[in-house]
């Protein structure tokens, strides 16, 4: 029966064109939809690298500009011993401006023999760490020590550590900023943090320390407050930080509510798609309905004969869904094929595991689509008075 | 071999109550050929494929082969008319976008066969109805009379004991109408094929054992 079925397609091949490169179109937006979900799932499954719940996060300027560096780190230490010193504040650290879950972004090359993948550049103080919770990997956190160390001391991500070395070891290698300079010595590897929320993937990172130096141009204060943290406490932090840094811009913010905005730039895209494909399916699926109708309708005096000469109602019915069934298989074939190319080619430099599970996604969603649309008119079929249909012509 | 009591048929619609049998009694012998006549709308299909069990009748009894039909599901009966009957219609009923071949083995697909066997009945009923010749052909790409004797071939491939044919010549000129006929009566009379053939054909009647008229769906004689 399945050749016989086959040879009734192939042999109509015109007349099906149209119904198997609707269905082939459908696979591929389906596919590009589910790549997409996938893509974001994955990402939203990994950890997020950080403790963002009580985190909040002060944005400043330097407006004070004394003779001496001193002068200034006696200022900011002051300041750190203030707020330090407030009951709801378990840890504070001072970093640069590019905090994640903000729009501010400093990238950079880190070079070692051949590769130099481009990485988000932090600078942080010992206190970052344990202030954002993040999670060491391998070798340690800054520490006092470092401050003369004679090659800088930096830390990086997995993602980094995965660029940069592959499998091998990455404590204790020295990295440049500058190819062929190996200026920096790799002293721990952390966890990546999704710097860009639940759905984008974590960026290969650097973390350097502050130096004597840095508060000329550091911009951000991480706090971890306790869980009690209020509105109240809030206005006192303000005023506290408003009275000591006269003239700087202060602005206070939530971590969890920066994560929320920053969430947005992907969801709402992502609905935007689904609303979309949820057009296009539908579509595809009333044409699919429709055709398939057509197809049964134009073909009763087909049907009835079948009747006369041995097939039941049911096997009629079976016969039109099991041609729907080939028909979507062959366009799943040619689908896949193109489909293919994306992990082969390395297109958009997703993970081929994005793809192929995407890829497994629409078939089985294809296959359940063409099913639902042909089953009904299949059944419509089955009810054909086989001597009704055969007196029609 | 074909017992028909009493059958009754009545068609109904919203607005009109047809009755397109009444009372219609009917013994058909093994080995008979049988011919129906009767002006266009008597009843002459309607009777057909009651006896062919594409239509139950509103009332009265069909037996074949001593078997009571009417409480047969509908897998059964479609299992009794892939082993038993043979189907001839005025329209051929062929399937356009299949080969003349694949048109041929069509009821063997409705039974447990190997496309081997499949291969090797369909070819044997084409030589029986002389089209051996046109085998990959198209049914587009033949005459009336040989899509017609396709339609015999598929008929008789499953060897039947009994082929119904409705007009099997109403489409065809008197010469190709001959040809059919003869396939039909050395079937008959070769291989002993019970046969039920409606025509509006005095010619065609005459060269069977038997005529039955039917009037306004009443037996005339
Ligand atoms: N499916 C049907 N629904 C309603 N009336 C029908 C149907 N089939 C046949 N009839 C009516 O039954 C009568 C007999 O039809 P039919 O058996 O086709 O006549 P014949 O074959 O002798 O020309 C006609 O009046 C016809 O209109
Ligand atoms: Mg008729």
């Amino acid at each position: 029966m399945f050749k016989h079925l086959f040879k009734l397609i192939w042999n109509k091949k015109k007349q099906n064109f149209l119904l198997m490169s609707e269905m082939l179109v459908s696979f591929l937006v389906i596919f590009a939809v589910f790549t997409l979900i996938v893509y974001y799932y994955n990402n939203y499954k990994k950890p997020i690298g950080l403790d963002y719940q009580n985190l909040w996060v002060v944005d400043y300027n330097n407006t004070y500009n004394p003779k001496s560096t001193d002068s200034l780190n006696i200022f900011y230490e002051n300041l750190r011993q203030t707020i330090k010193s407030m009951p709801q504040v378990k840890e504070i650290s001072f970093c640069s401006d590019n905090v994640p879950f903000f729009q501010n972004q400093w990238t950079g090359d880190v070079h070692y023999k051949n590769a130099s993948p481009s990485s988000d550049q932090y600078t942080v103080e010992d206190s970052y760490k344990n202030t954002l919770n993040m999670k060491l990997v391998e070798g340690r956190w800054f520490n006092k020590a470092d401050a003369v160390a004679k090659t800088q001391p930096v830390i990086i991500n997995e993602d980094l550590k995965e660029k940069l070395f592959g499998t091998e070891e990455a404590i204790g290698k020295l990295v440049g900023s500058e190819a062929n300079k190996n200026d920096m010595r790799v002293i721990g590897v952390i966890q990546g943090v999704k710097a860009k929320g639940d759905y984008a993937p974590p960026r290969a990172a650097i973390y350097k320390r502050t130096d004597t130096g840095s508060f000329h141009w550091l911009g951000k204060i991480m706090i971890h407050v306790t869980p009690d943290a209020d509105a109240a406490f809030e206005g006192r932090l303000y005023k506290t930080l408003a009275n000591y840094m006269k003239n700087s811009n202060i602005e206070i913010e939530h971590m969890p509510n920066k994560l929320k905005s920053t969430n947005l730039f992907y969801v709402v895209p992502m609905i935007v798609t689904l609303i979309v494909a949820c057009f296009l399916v539908i579509n595809v699926a009333l044409g699919l309905f429709g055709v398939l109708w057509y197809n049964i309708n134009k073909r009763r005096g087909e049907i009835g004969l079948r009747r006369a000469i041995g097939a039941s109602g049911r096997s009629v019915s079976s016969q039109l869904v099991y041609e729907s069934l080939i028909l979507a298989t062959l366009s799943l074939i040619i689908g896949t094929f193109f489909a293919v190319q994306f992990p082969l080619l390395n297109v958009f430099s997703l993970q081929a595991s994005v793809y192929i599970v995407a890829m497994l996604l629409s078939i089985i969603f294809i296959y359940l689509l063409v099913l639902v649309c042909s089953l009904y008119p299949g059944r419509q079929a089955a009810g054909i008075l086989p001597a009704v249909a055969l007196h029609e012509e | 071999m074909i017992n028909l009591q009493n059958i009754e048929k009545v068609y109904r619609t919203d607005t009109v109550e047809t009755l397109a049998l009444n009372k219609v009694s009917l013994e058909v012998a093994k080995g008979e050929f049988l011919s129906i006549m009767g002006p266009s709308g008597c009843g002459k299909s309607t009777l057909l494929n009651i006896i062919g069990l594409l239509d139950e009748p509103s009332k009265g009894e069909i037996r074949i082969d001593d078997q009571k039909t009417a409480n047969l599901s509908d897998k059964q009966l479609a299992q009794f008319r892939n082993k038993k009957l043979g189907f001839i219609f005025q329209s051929y009923h062929l399937i356009n976008d299949l080969q003349v071949l694949d048109n041929v083995e069509l009821p063997l697909l409705y039974r447990d066969t190997t496309a081997k066997e499949r291969k090797q009945l369909a070819t044997e009923a084409l030589a029986k109805v002389g089209l051996s010749n046109r085998v990959k052909h198209f049914p587009s790409q033949l005459s009336g009379g040989q899509k017609q004797r396709v339609a015999i071939a598929r008929a008789i491939v499953g060897r039947p004991e009994i082929i119904l044919a409705d007009e099997p010549t109403g489409n065809l000129d008197s010469a190709m109408g001959n040809e059919i006929m003869d396939i039909l009566i050395q079937l008959n009379q070769q291989d002993g094929t019970t046969i039920i053939m409606v025509t509006h054909d005095e010619n065609m009647a005459k060269k069977t054992h038997r005529l039955v008229r039917l009037f306004d769906g009443s037996q005339v004689q």
